[in-house]
């Protein structure tokens, strides 16, 4: 199921928090929402959600608004900052009331509840209950209607290293299986490994909606060799673009080191060192929201 | 509609909450049965006995003053779902949100009836036990006695309700709770010593309870101490009606506040 956000605009008192913000979410892809605190991701998907009412501007779900489909919690799940429990309620409680309210079946409930870990503290009030583990059962609620979409705002908070790799193994499938999934961080190595896409913003505001091949640039690789320049001159006679930064060093692009060891092989080229250059999503993201790397 | 009653009904029986309704509602109920037994003849200052029809009243009374226990219960429907952070699964499985309240309203409508029912059942087997102890019959035909307990339950039930609607408009739980409690213990009580406001005393929630109850010993008391007359209050069906369209306005306004409102949390 595809999701539309169509100029979404929100301002609290004097303050823009969203301003005229337009992407999609596509399915079958993890789609990173990313932006640093305070850019407007948390009300950006309330209002995906009609938690928060928008100023102006539009979010569909195959063309229809969340409120107005047949069983929203069935088409979408949201794991979203700030959504509690009651206290003195267990885990697998909190499960069946909504199971309820979602007309999900009694059995959704120990599904979830083992697919996302929540079985091993399923009888404990959720009051003694971990961020991670209280972030399980806030995932396990989502997916009680088995939704087509997944809006996931900062899931990574609170999870352990363990956990967040669960979390990344676990969207990945989600989305390996045709579902739409949107995930929120400031932490941008939550998402690095995570997203084919990425939507960034700063401010409310759009800044960069593409996918994440695309983010890094034109990646380089960095190599030192004894024969540089015969080398780069071979390289060149190929079309190959080189870059030679300063004696005995090149900087290659459009090639991989698999390609330019093997290259540099069949020239008999001595290579002394091979180092693929990428900048990380991190400073990536700094230049585009305006921050110093 | 009936599955949001039904996942309310979940909500409140998956907490100790029903709990303490439930020793609740005995204890208001055995109250009265330990205020029988002590006898109205033995309070200070000392009130017609239980075989009087003044005495009953006043004990049956003194049950119809304990609506604010369930009316507190009603209140934390709404505001616990603000204050633990559940109002935003709430508004993500039913987005239409007049649903969830009318099914809140529903589901603790129903409770607070159960909360009457017994309340008033362990009322009136404690009143009758004490006058068999005492060796008195009391001062009302059992028939009568069933009739104002009857009525009581029912109001019980309309404060539940009122409680739903407090809570909704309110959100915050601790202020919710103090809000209902001051205006029945206080604001009410107040009003009734105000020449001018006290004539409007039979139309608010405590003076439409009280002609619904038959309970008119605190405006009496007041008018006693104040050396005016009482206020008059309505006849029963009237008092009753009052209540009923109270508790309406109140759910409709509960049910259309949240809809503007932004879930930011």
């Amino acid at each position: 199921m595809k999701v539309e956000v169509r100029g979404l605009t929100k301002t609290f008192g004097p303050v823009a928090a969203v301003t005229g913000l337009s992407f999609d979410v596509a399915p079958g892809a993890v789609t990173g929402f990313l932006g640093p605190n305070g850019a407007g991701k948390t009300t950006t998907m309330r209002m995906m959600l009609d938690l928060v009412a928008p100023g102006s501007g539009t979010v569909t779900y195959a063309g229809r608004r969340y409120s107005d489909l047949a069983r929203p919690s069935a088409a979408v799940g949201a794991v979203l900052d700030g959504a509690g429990f009651h206290p003195a309620c267990t885990a697998r409680d909190h499960l069946r009331i909504y199971a309820r309210m979602g007309r999900h079946g009694a059995a959704r409930v120990a599904e979830v509840a083992d697919l996302t870990g929540v079985s091993a503290f399923g009888d404990r009030a959720t009051r003694t209950l971990s961020t991670g583990m209280r972030q399980r059962l806030n995932l396990a609620t989502a997916l009680l209607g088995d939704p087509g979409v997944l809006l996931l705002d900062e899931p990574g908070n609170g999870l352990d290293p363990e956990g967040i790799a669960w979390l990344r193994g676990f969207l990945r499938a989600m989305a390996a299986e045709g579902r739409t999934v949107l995930v929120s961080s400031h932490v941008l190595g939550e998402v690095e490994h995570l997203a084919d896409h990425v939507v960034v913003i700063r401010d409310g505001r759009l800044v960069l909606d593409r996918p994440m091949a695309e983010l890094y640039g034109s990646a380089a690789v960095v190599i030192h060799s004894p024969q540089a320049e015969a080398f780069a001159a071979r390289l060149a006679e190929r079309g190959t673009q080189v870059g030679q930064p300063r004696p005995g060093v090149l900087r290659v692009h459009g090639l991989t080191t698999a390609e330019i060891a093997t290259l540099a092989a069949s020239y008999g080229v001595v290579l002394h060192e091979i180092t693929p250059e990428r900048p990380t999503l991190e400073q990536t993201f700094l230049h585009l929201t305006g921050g110093s790397p | 509609m009936m599955t949001l009653v039904a996942a309310e009904w979940t909500r409140l029986t998956s907490t100790r909450l029903w709990l303490w309704g439930l020793l609740a509602a005995l204890g208001s109920g055995a109250l009265i049965g330990l205020a029988a037994l002590v006898g109205p003849e033995n309070f200070t200052p000392p009130l017609p006995g239980l075989e009087t029809e003044e005495g009953t009243r006043v004990l049956l009374g003194l049950l119809g003053f304990t609506v604010f226990a369930p009316a507190l219960l009603g209140t934390n429907a709404v505001a616990a779902e603000y204050r633990h952070g559940t109002i935003t699964a709430t508004a993500l499985f039913a987005p239409r949100r007049w649903t969830w309240l009318a099914a809140k309203l529903a589901a603790y409508t129903v409770a607070g009836l159960a909360y009457g029912l017994l309340a008033t059942a362990v009322a009136g087997g404690a009143l009758l036990g004490a006058a068999a102890l005492k060796g008195v019959t009391l001062g009302l035909p059992a028939g009568t006695v069933a009739v104002l307990l009857g009525r009581i339950a029912l109001t019980m039930a309309v404060y539940t309700l009122l409680g739903v609607a407090v809570g909704a408009l309110l959100r915050n739980q601790v202020l919710a709770l103090l809000v209902v409690g001051a205006y029945f213990y206080m604001v009410e009580t107040a009003l009734m010593l105000v020449p001018g406001v006290k004539e409007l005393y039979p139309f608010l929630p405590g003076g439409a309870t009280a002609a619904l109850t038959g309970f008119t010993y605190l405006s009496e008391a007041v008018a006693t101490q104040t050396g005016t007359s009482a206020t008059a209050l309505l006849p029963a069906a009237a008092g009753g009606a009052v209540l009923v369209a109270y508790a309406l306005v109140a759910a409709a306004v509960a049910v259309a506040a949240p809809l503007r409102r932004d879930i930011a949390r």
